[in-house]
């Protein structure tokens, strides 16, 4: 499975839950996130994530 | 890789100094720091107040003297933590954790931190240590059960819980397993440098010249372990630089051992005291996981970290002045009950939207925190399934989690079926 994480800590950003903390809703796609979206967990910014595979 | 061509890791020039035993009094034996925070939090998210005096008769001595703000609301620790620019950790940890290790990470900010950061943190990300789990993990915790499963008693604390961490990270460095109990002396004695004893700053001046003959050795002969790897490894074309290697390290064998092992214990005790809910967990391997986050949130061993305020800052109507020491504390936010109904309850069926802060968040959000599930994983698999018909030693005390910053109980005597 293809997946975004944070690589300044290990958060992944999961489409089917969105993130409540910013209002993004459930089902919400990673290149539909605000460029302004920040990593809930480590506040880094949409560049310090990159595309994992499992 | 021949860790004897090495020379070995000095001890300290009092090798009876008991580093455990003034380590536990610094903590102190604060019974249970939640009722007062509780009262305080509904008074308001902050106060002007240094939250270590309310809990400990021992001042500070680098701490008390500064004005402290005490953050105590799960949104306004948050909002604290996430702001890096703001609330900084260099002037905050400058005095304690940078005396200790050295130039670590925890003393950096901004651009300098995120540089070393990721470096450190890729070598922790999950799938990284997910691989740890058989290979190092494992062995470490099934050696130390094999010294006491055929016994039909333990002290889980004393046995178990307070060495698995430290020697999974002396086998990730490949460090001489004969040598574990001088590391583990070290690593808690550089922490006493706070409370003013000069071994203190021995331990940490033996531990860097031991780190610093690894780092060469690795360096000239690279195999595929942890050091190997941070002393080769490039960025913008160079080497990372020795003393930010030597001051990781230092904290890995410290940080890495000590929050781990006391956030175990807490588990075990919380399971152990509701026997029907240990049983059900037993069973039912995939609560495991809600079981570990609930223990983190429900009493996480590190309840406070600091911050220093860069500038006038108002969070919830009261000003911050700039250059105050900000106790922001996880344990209050962890039981903040607009977000965790009936917090004082440990409850693994909970539902878990809001995460917890016991790795703290934002710039500086635990490194660890993935291998900490992974060894905390382990730990407990390895106890539930072969100790047993496992319950608490009725005729010994029962476990009692104490302290303040650090919290875990003490000991934990149990009785089980012997193998
Ligand atoms: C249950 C176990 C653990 C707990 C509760 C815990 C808790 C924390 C907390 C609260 C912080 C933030 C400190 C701050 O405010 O700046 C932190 C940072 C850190 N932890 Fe952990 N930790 C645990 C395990 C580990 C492990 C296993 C490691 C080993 C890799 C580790 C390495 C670190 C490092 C290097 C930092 C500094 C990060 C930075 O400043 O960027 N921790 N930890």
């Amino acid at each position: 499975m293809k997946q975004w994480m944070c690589m300044n800590c290990g958060y992944t950003y999961d489409p089917e839950a969105g993130d409540a903390t910013q209002g993004i809703e459930p089902g919400t796609a990673w290149e539909d996130l605000p460029d302004d979206w920040i990593c809930p967990h480590c506040a880094a910014n949409k560049e310090s994530f990159e595309l994992e595979e499992d | 890789m021949a860790a004897s061509a090495l020379q070995p890791l000095e001890d300290l020039d009092q090798p009876d100094f008991d580093a455990f035993a003034v380590e536990r009094a610094m903590r102190g034996n604060h019974p249970d720091p939640y009722p007062l925070l509780e009262r305080l939090r509904r008074q308001g998210s902050i106060h002007k107040l240094e939250l270590h005096g309310l809990f400990s008769d021992e001042p500070d001595v680098e701490m008390s003297p500064l004005s402290h703000y005490a953050v105590l609301g799960y949104d306004a620790c948050n909002r604290v933590l996430m702001d890096g620019e703001t609330f900084t950790n260099k002037e905050a940890f400058q005095h304690s954790l940078g005396k200790s290790f050295g130039r670590t990470v925890t003393v950096m900010d901004g651009a300098e931190h995120e540089r070393f950061r990721k470096v450190l943190q890729k070598a922790f990300l999950p799938k990284v240590v997910a691989r740890w789990g058989d290979s190092l993990v494992a062995p470490v915790v099934d050696r130390l059960m094999s010294k006491f499963i055929d016994r039909g008693e333990a002290d889980l604390i004393t046995e178990y819980t307070h060495h698995f961490p430290f020697q999974i990270i002396y086998s990730m460095l490949l460090l001489d397993p004969d040598q574990a109990e001088r590391f583990h002396k070290l690593a808690v004695a550089q922490l006493l440098s706070s409370a003013g004893h000069p071994q203190g700053p021995e331990a940490t001046r033996k531990l860097g010249t031991f780190f610093a003959a690894l780092l060469a050795q690795r360096r000239a002969n690279p195999g595929d372990d942890l050091v190997s790897h941070l002393a080769t490894v490039e960025v913008d074309g160079q080497y990372l630089d020795d003393d930010v290697l030597i001051a990781f390290l230092r904290q890995l064998v410290n940080a890495g051992g000590d929050t781990t092992y006391r956030a175990t214990s807490i588990l075990l005790t919380c399971l152990l005291n509701e026997p029907d809910l240990y049983e059900i967990v037993r069973r039912d391997r995939t609560l495991l996981p809600r079981a570990i986050e609930e223990a983190l949130r429900w009493d996480g061993p590190v309840t406070t970290t600091f911050r220093y305020c860069q500038k006038d800052t108002e969070i919830d109507g009261v000003l911050i002045p700039e250059g105050s020491i900000v106790d922001v504390c996880l344990g209050s936010a962890n039981r903040d009950p607009t977000k965790f109904e009936n917090p004082n309850k440990f409850d693994i069926n909970r539902e878990r939207t809001v995460r917890h802060l016991s790795f703290a968040g934002g710039p500086h959000i635990c490194v660890g925190q993935h291998l900490a599930r992974v060894e905390m994983t382990r730990a407990m698999e390895a106890i539930l399934d072969n100790l047993n018909n496992l319950r608490l030693d009725p005729d010994m005390p029962p476990p009692q989690i104490i302290g303040y910053v650090l919290r875990s109980p003490e000991h934990l005597y149990v009785k089980f079926d012997k193998a």
